[in-house]
């Protein structure tokens, strides 16, 4: 049964991509249909983070194609990706340490000037992450770890973007916290966000995506729905393979 | 008799013309962590566009201030575009050679266009002096105030209510992530170094006003000065700077008033060392800042070296050692000396700095070490000349590694700075240990060269006395290198961290390095004092360090061959078409440059 998906937002097209001598990633093909929320699964090292990085223009693969709604994002800086509408929510949060929760919330609008539309937004995030309110004048560093995954995600949404790629948007944090962060990404995908998001956890990310890959070493081995993956014992291996390598 | 309010004024003054050079060097170091050792150079730029506006242009005082920040802006722009930039994905070594040939290059051009006589810089403002307590200050003490502080509010103002500004803390703190939100980080360069550069340029003017002179030895005085001030305060950190700035004026005013001028350089730098060793990330530093050097990576550019065939090279070392008995003038002699005691140098910093990856840049203390040595124990206890020379060289080997031993600890740029500052320390201290030294007056009437009761006067013997104490010296390293030693050293520089968990004892491996070193740097330093006959605490400066560094970037880090060929080609080409003394550094640091750009392996290639 092939369900007709939306025409792709994110197109990465047989990614080749090499660290000095090292390939990373053996032709990648992954698409996030618009809309949609995909997650690319994977064990340590199996490249995941370098697929965010491909598509923030962070490193250039050696070959291979990728667009954003139809344009070829190749040769693009990363400021010039961020501006066609692609927001980050890095590996580790990477908040700037001693800038103040707000500033941090506020460097998300960096690529705007709409100053009244900002400050509407930054309402907004506090009512979206509602802890984050009494936080505001705190340096963003001495937040916890839950937080500044908050702050990381109000942070990426007040670029207005079209699309959100995460890294690991769970990693470290509590089952509390970790259910609240995945209730988020769907209230933000409900919205009309697309996400992409970088996961070990197949069986948490499997809960809210619609699609996911499985990366291997730099290879896709396996993708499709995720209501398919979540019964696939291979994914349940590769799961697990995941874990062990940790 | 000046109280000492008037030397809290000084230093406080003095702290605030230091400020306006650290807080830029605070600013640059935040956002590409490099020390810029260009600063002090836009410094004395600043300086003189300021005497150019004062003196020719006859431009009131507000118009000369901003003439200068705007000029001094400009050349920090185009520093870092046609500079910096290109260097962007280059080891991270470049980017600092880089500052350094710059330095060069700007120092030797505003020589070549004012001449290197001090010119009279003149305040524009009443000398007229106030009451202030038990001490005095006068209208220009207060412009410099006014500027410090307008300055530092100034910034305040545009890092925290400015949309650049806001991007230049972000990029300072993260510089990937601030990619990620949209900040274009080569605008974020382009206003640091602009900034920077005005503030600059500005204290040199009011430096030169302050003290009614300027000269072109004000540029290196002010990198090292901005350095101490920011170190002091802690990389990268604008306020620290400022703080760092203030400490190091009052610690060198009140180092003045207790133990005379002579001193104040001494204070700075020993400052320096004991911030570095006990706190290197700065007086202010918060534990959980991340250390401001990224931990691994290359530092230095790898290579696949040139092989030369040991029957080539046995033939160009015969040949060299025929040469004098060809008809060659004396001056070719003479030049292929200065090769030779260059060369000796040249393999102690290639060891240090190309083989455990310490870059030096106090290299000329060794040189100093061994050439007081040998001089004083040949002149007071008549030692024979030979024993002396090796005693100097045994001498620099100690002293040199028991000075360098707290910075073994440091990394990357942090190494540099400690070694810039050692080296600064042991030439203070000649210059203040009179007792031993003699002072600023120096050693003269060193018994020339002489081997076993033989003197070595004629060309010919002086020439073949270096040349082979130098192949010695190339063989006895090339042996070293190929040893399990010499890998373990290449282990170090390549990740230390790795080297530590594989049991190298990463101390007792860099003080062998240094022992070896120090030993053919303070031979070459003997040599030198008794070919000279006179020395003082300026023959061997921080230029010849860097000359020396240029020499093995030449030859290609770590490379023995290469050191040597890199001395003869240094010392020799500009011999061979005569280039006019003037304009040889200038070609050193063109040279530096071209090579950190395009062939940052050498001509031989690192090893
Ligand atoms: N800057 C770099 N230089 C060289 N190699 C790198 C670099 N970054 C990553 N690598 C290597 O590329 C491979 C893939 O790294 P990547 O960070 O993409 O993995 P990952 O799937 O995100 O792993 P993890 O689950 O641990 O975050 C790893 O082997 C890693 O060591
Ligand atoms: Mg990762």
């Amino acid at each position: 049964m092939t369900m007709s998906s939306p025409e792709p937002l994110l197109a990465l097209t047989n990614v080749n991509t090499f660290y000095g001598q090292a390939q990373v990633h053996f032709g990648l093909s992954i698409t996030v249909g618009r809309g949609h929320i995909v997650c690319l699964l994977g064990g340590n090292a199996s490249g995941k983070s370098t697929t965010m990085k491909i598509i923030l223009g962070l490193v250039k693969p050696r070959s291979g194609e990728v667009t954003f709604d139809g344009a070829s994002l190749i040769g693009l800086t990363t400021p010039q990706i961020v501006r066609r509408g692609i927001a980050s929510v890095p590996e580790a949060r990477r908040l700037f340490a001693d800038m103040s929760v707000r500033e941090n919330i506020l460097m998300g609008a960096f690529v705007r000037s709409d100053r009244e539309a900002i400050a509407q937004d930054l309402d907004k995030m506090l009512t979206l992450f509602p802890k984050l309110g009494q936080r505001l004048s705190q340096r963003a560093g001495s937040l916890s770890g839950g937080e500044q995954q908050m702050v990381a995600m109000a942070r990426a949404l007040m670029s207005r973007p079209r699309m959100i790629v995460m890294d690991e948007p769970t990693m470290g944090l509590s089952p509390l916290y970790v259910d609240r962060v995945l209730e988020l990404i769907r209230t933000i995908n409900q919205e009309g966000v697309s996400v992409f998001m970088v996961e070990q956890n197949a069986s948490l990310a499997l809960e809210i995506a619609h699609e996911a890959y499985v990366l291997q070493t730099g290879k896709i081995v396996l993708s499709g729905s995720a209501r398919t993956l979540k019964d696939d014992p291979r994914v349940r291996d590769a799961y697990l393979g995941g874990s062990e390598a940790a | 008799m000046a109280s000492w309010l008037d030397y809290t004024i000084n230093g406080l003054i003095v702290g605030n013309v230091y400020a306006l050079v650290a807080v830029g060097l605070a600013l640059i170091f935040g956002v590409s962590r490099l020390i810029n050792f260009a600063q002090g150079s836009i410094y004395l730029v600043g300086a003189y566009i300021g005497w150019v506006a004062v003196v020719q242009l006859h431009t009131p005082l507000p118009i000369t201030i901003i003439f200068v920040a705007v000029v001094a802006a400009l050349v920090g722009l185009i520093i870092e575009r046609f500079g910096l930039r290109p260097l962007q994905n280059s080891v991270r070594i470049a980017p600092l050679l880089a500052t350094i040939g710059i330095s060069f290059v700007l120092d030797q051009l505003v020589m070549l266009t004012f001449s290197p006589n001090p010119r009279a810089l003149p305040s524009q403002l009443p000398d007229v002096r106030f009451q202030l307590g038990g001490g005095t200050i006068g209208p220009l003490d207060l412009l410099i105030a006014g500027v410090g502080i307008s300055s530092a509010l100034s910034l305040f103002v545009f890092l925290r209510y400015s949309k650049l500004g806001w991007a230049v803390r972000a990029a300072s703190q993260d510089r990937d992530a601030a990619m990620q939100m949209g900040v274009d980080v080569n605008r974020v360069n382009q206003a640091v170094f602009g900034i920077a550069a005005a503030l600059g340029g500005v204290s040199g003017l009011l430096v030169g006003m302050y003290y009614n002179q300027i000269d072109t030895a004000m540029s290196l005085q002010a990198t090292l000065k901005g350095v101490v001030a920011e170190v002091v305060g802690g990389a990268g950190n604008v306020p620290g700077a400022v703080v760092g700035s203030l400490l190091l004026g009052l610690v060198e005013s009140y180092g003045v008033a207790v133990f005379g001028t002579s001193y104040r350089n001494l204070f700075a730098f020993l400052l320096l060392v004991v911030v570095l060793v006990l706190r290197p990330n700065g007086l202010f530093a918060s534990a959980r800042q991340a250390p401001p050097e990224p931990l691994t990576g290359t530092f230095i550019a790898p290579s696949r070296p040139v092989r030369i065939p040991r029957w080539a090279l046995a033939v160009a070392v015969a040949a060299f050692a025929v040469l004098p008995l060809l008809p060659v003038s004396f001056y070719m002699l003479q030049t292929l000396i200065n090769a030779w005691l260059l060369g000796m140098l040249a393999l102690s910093l290639t060891l240090v700095a190309g083989t455990i990856g310490q870059v030096s840049l106090g290299h000329a203390a060794l040189l100093a070490i061994g050439a007081y040595t040998s001089a004083l124990l040949s002149l007071t206890l008549a030692v024979p000349v030979g024993l002396a020379i090796i005693a100097g060289g045994l001498m620099s080997a100690a002293l040199g590694t028991i000075l360098i031993s707290p910075s073994f600890r440091l990394r990357g740029h942090y190494v540099s700075i400690a070694t810039l500052a050692i080296g600064e320390i042991v030439s203070l201290v000649i210059l203040n240990w009179e007792s031993v030294t003699r002072g600023p007056i120096g050693i003269s009437g060193i018994p020339p060269l002489s081997l076993f009761g033989y003197d070595l006067i004629s060309p010919n013997s002086v020439y073949w006395f270096s040349f082979a104490v130098m192949v010695a010296l190339a063989l006895l390293q090339a042996r070293l290198l190929s040893s399990h030693l010499g890998r373990s050293f290449r282990a170090i520089r390549d990740d230390d961290i790795a080297a530590r968990a594989y049991g190298l004892s990463l101390n007792r491996y860099k003080s062998l390095a240094f022992i070896f070193g120090g030993f053919a740097a303070g031979v070459s330093g003997g040599i030198a004092a008794h070919l000279y006959s006179y020395i003082n605490h300026e023959t061997f400066n921080t230029q010849q360090s860097i000359l020396a560094l240029t020499v093995v970037i030449l030859g290609g880090l770590g490379n023995v061959v290469g050191a040597v060929v890199g001395a003869v080609a240094l010392v020799g080409l500009p011999e061979i078409f005569r280039i006019a003394a003037e304009y040889r550094i200038l070609i050193y640091g063109i040279v530096l440059l071209l090579l950190v750009r395009f062939r940052p392996q050498g001509l031989l290639g690192t090893i």
